[in-house]
């Protein structure tokens, strides 16, 4: 547990980089700072390992005041990753690994070994240990800054904007890696990013500043999208927050209709009694394994010539999809509105559809959640 | 025509001949270890060496005193400038009084005169360091000594030792004027066996040797770095053989198009 006390950075200019942070930051848990440029979340995160010192208030490591131990020794006991990763660029990737080990007295041939581990941790190749960080892409070096800074097994680990310089396809692929590893190893992690979708996505908790070092609000995920406290933090959040909170509501708790859905060798008239006599424009074809084929409408029934099978009609796309047991309502509600028919189809782990639902069924749902 | 062409010929290389007589004759005479060639050239390596290595040992604290409070550093700068525009010959002049015919006459000058180089490259070495690289170490918990010693230096020595490169060349080249105040080295074949007898052979083979030593030197030091920095090599041969590639491949179409046969010329690296 990390606690800020009053903690405040004020330059003798008179620049106020942190004006008074109190908050808390849960063990086991990763907590976001997120703010725009200048709002003193790096700061805050920097005082953690005195690589900043507060000028105000006391920040304590699981109830010890951090001033207590000597910077260098403090250091090596907190995981650090910075943006641009900054890797040694005369070390090889395996002895980058190694650094922190190193500084803490570990035998070479132990260290290195422990740093081979965490290359297969963080998913790269063994082929790359003998590399230097050049001849890496910016996605790899900064596998690599994560693996270096959980070389020494750090109860805690800080994260400076370290996705911030990749492209975004790298950095969903990294922030995805973050939280298996997340899973697995249940380290306190503080991590900052002026991308609240990063934020959403990867934080227990989030801390919002605002400009002129003060926290704005400090919250779950879900509840600051919910009840943003003001102006400010609405609109940092972003004008589309009510579609974005959904995805922290499974669509498993959707009702899903299953008397729309049709096999491809069963014959018209059959789909023309149960749907059309009900009103509902649009059935489903699967396969025989339940794999959608596509959507037909209730004209194309009512007008197709007895004893036809579904399968030989013109069927519309189905769109994409959703899996029922791990997608939000988000998923199922951007499928909904992509889908030609405006119906999602949810799908099981395997594929075999599970049933469809109407944006109509999901706009109850999502107001049952919204109360 | 042709006759006046080889006489010419066979005149060069008899003035070739002669100078390599002369100077296995005067390599070195046994029982005198204090006259002919060998004791110059040893003499000359020894001069410049010396100033060489003193110039970086005083380089490295100065250049990191530059970096840790940057004010100092422009004025510093001028300092060893303007010491470097008084001319040599009169700084070897100056030392004279107090230092006599020592190798301290030519080592005191010929030291400063290298600052002229190494103290900004080990500066700009330095500073180069980028800034993530160096919170990263700060971060992982390196004293200040050890991440100058682990991290820093060694990110800068492909730049120091680009310094080390032009300064001993200078530094070699510059020993040879010591010998007009009466100093060893090679400049002594050159003004007192040469110049003041009016003989050619003393004063090409002190110029050949001096551009030999200067290039061997260059050589050894171009090896050190390789040994020293095998992180800023690596993959460059092969990107370098893409780039190769890549060009020869545009080449090729080129000269399709216009139907040349003739092999375009690709300069080894850019």
């Amino acid at each position: 547990m990390i606690t800020f006390e009053g903690a405040a950075k004020i330059y003798p200019d008179g620049t106020v980089a942190v004006a008074h942070l109190d908050l808390t930051v849960e063990s086991g848990r990763t907590t976001v700072f997120v703010g725009p440029s200048g709002s003193g979340k790096t700061t805050s995160l920097r005082m953690i390992n005195r690589m900043v010192e507060p000028t105000h208030g006391t920040i304590r490591v699981d109830g010890v005041d951090i001033r207590d131990q000597d910077p260098a020794l403090l250091r090596r006991s907190i995981g650090y990753v910075i943006q641009q990763a900054g890797l040694f660029p005369h070390r090889t990737i395996l002895d980058n690994i190694a650094t922190v080990p190193m500084l803490l007295g570990w035998r070479r041939g132990k260290a290195r070994a422990r740093a081979a581990e965490l290359m297969e941790l963080v998913g790269l190749e063994p082929a790359q240990a003998k590399r230097y960080p050049h001849q890496l892409s910016g996605g790899q070096q900064q596998r690599v800054g994560v693996a270096r800074a959980l070389a020494a097994d750090p109860p805690i680990l800080l994260m400076d904007e370290p996705f911030s310089a990749v492209d975004p396809v790298v950095r969903t692929s990294l922030q995805d890696e973050l939280l298996r590893l997340q899973q697995e190893l249940h380290k306190t992690i503080v991590f900052v990013t002026h991308d609240i979708d990063e934020a959403v996505r990867l934080g227990d908790r989030i801390a919002v500043y605002r400009p002129g070092g003060e926290l704005a609000q400090y919250d779950t995920p879900e509840r600051l999208l919910a009840e943003p406290v003001d102006e400010f933090v609405e609109s940092f959040v972003g004008y589309d927050r009510g579609v974005r909170r959904l995805s922290f509501f499974p669509a498993s708790e959707l009702s899903l209709r299953q008397d729309v859905v049709f096999d491809a060798e069963d014959r018209v008239e059959r789909a023309r009694d149960a749907v059309v006599s009900d009103g509902e424009p649009w059935a489903l074809v699967v396969d025989e394994r339940r794999a959608p084929l596509g959507w037909v409408g209730a004209r194309q029934l009512t007008e197709a010539p007895a004893g036809v099978t579904l399968g030989s009609l013109e069927l519309a796309p189905f769109g994409h999809v959703f899996h029922v047991a791990n997608d939000s309502l988000r998923a199922a509600l951007d499928a909904a509105v992509l889908s030609p028919a405006g119906r999602a189809v949810g799908v099981d782990t395997d594929g075999s559809v599970l049933g469809v639902v109407s944006q109509a069924d999901l706009g109850t749902a999502i107001w049952s959640v919204s109360e | 025509m042709i006759a006046a062409d080889a006489s010419g010929g066979v005149a060069a290389l008899d003035w070739v001949m002669g100078i390599i007589d002369w100077a296995a004759a005067n390599w070195s005479h046994p029982g005198e270890p204090d006259r002919g060639i060998l004791p110059r050239l040893l003499e000359h390596m020894r001069l410049s060496y010396v100033s060489i290595l003193i110039g970086l040992v005083i380089a490295l604290p100065l250049g990191l005193a530059c970096v840790r409070w940057s004010p100092v550093y422009p004025p510093v700068l001028t300092g060893v400038n303007v010491l470097y525009a008084v001319p040599s010959i009169a700084l070897f002049f100056l030392m004279l009084p107090y230092t006599g015919f020592s190798d301290w006459t030519a080592i005191i000058p010929l030291a400063l005169y290298t600052l002229v180089v190494l103290l900004p490259n080990v500066v700009d070495g330095l500073r180069q360091v980028p800034e993530h690289v160096r919170q990263a170490a700060v971060a992982m918990g390196f004293g200040p000594l050890r991440r100058l010693v682990a991290v820093e230096l060694p990110v800068a020595v492909p730049v120091i030792i680009a310094g080390l490169r032009v300064a001993s060349v200078a530094t070699i080249s510059m020993v040879s004027v010591a010998s007009l105040v009466g100093l060893g080295g090679l400049g002594q074949l050159i003004v007192s066996e040469g110049f003041r007898r009016q003989f050619d052979a003393p004063i090409v083979v002190g110029i050949v040797l001096t551009v030999l030593l200067a290039l061997a030197t260059d050589t050894v030091l171009v090896i050190a770095q390789r040994l020293l920095t095998p992180w800023a090599h690596a993959g460059k041969g092969r990107l370098a053989r893409k780039r190769a590639a890549r060009a020869e491949a545009a080449a090729a179409g080129r000269d399709a198009a216009v139907g040349s046969g003739s092999t375009p010329d690709h300069p080894e690296s850019p």
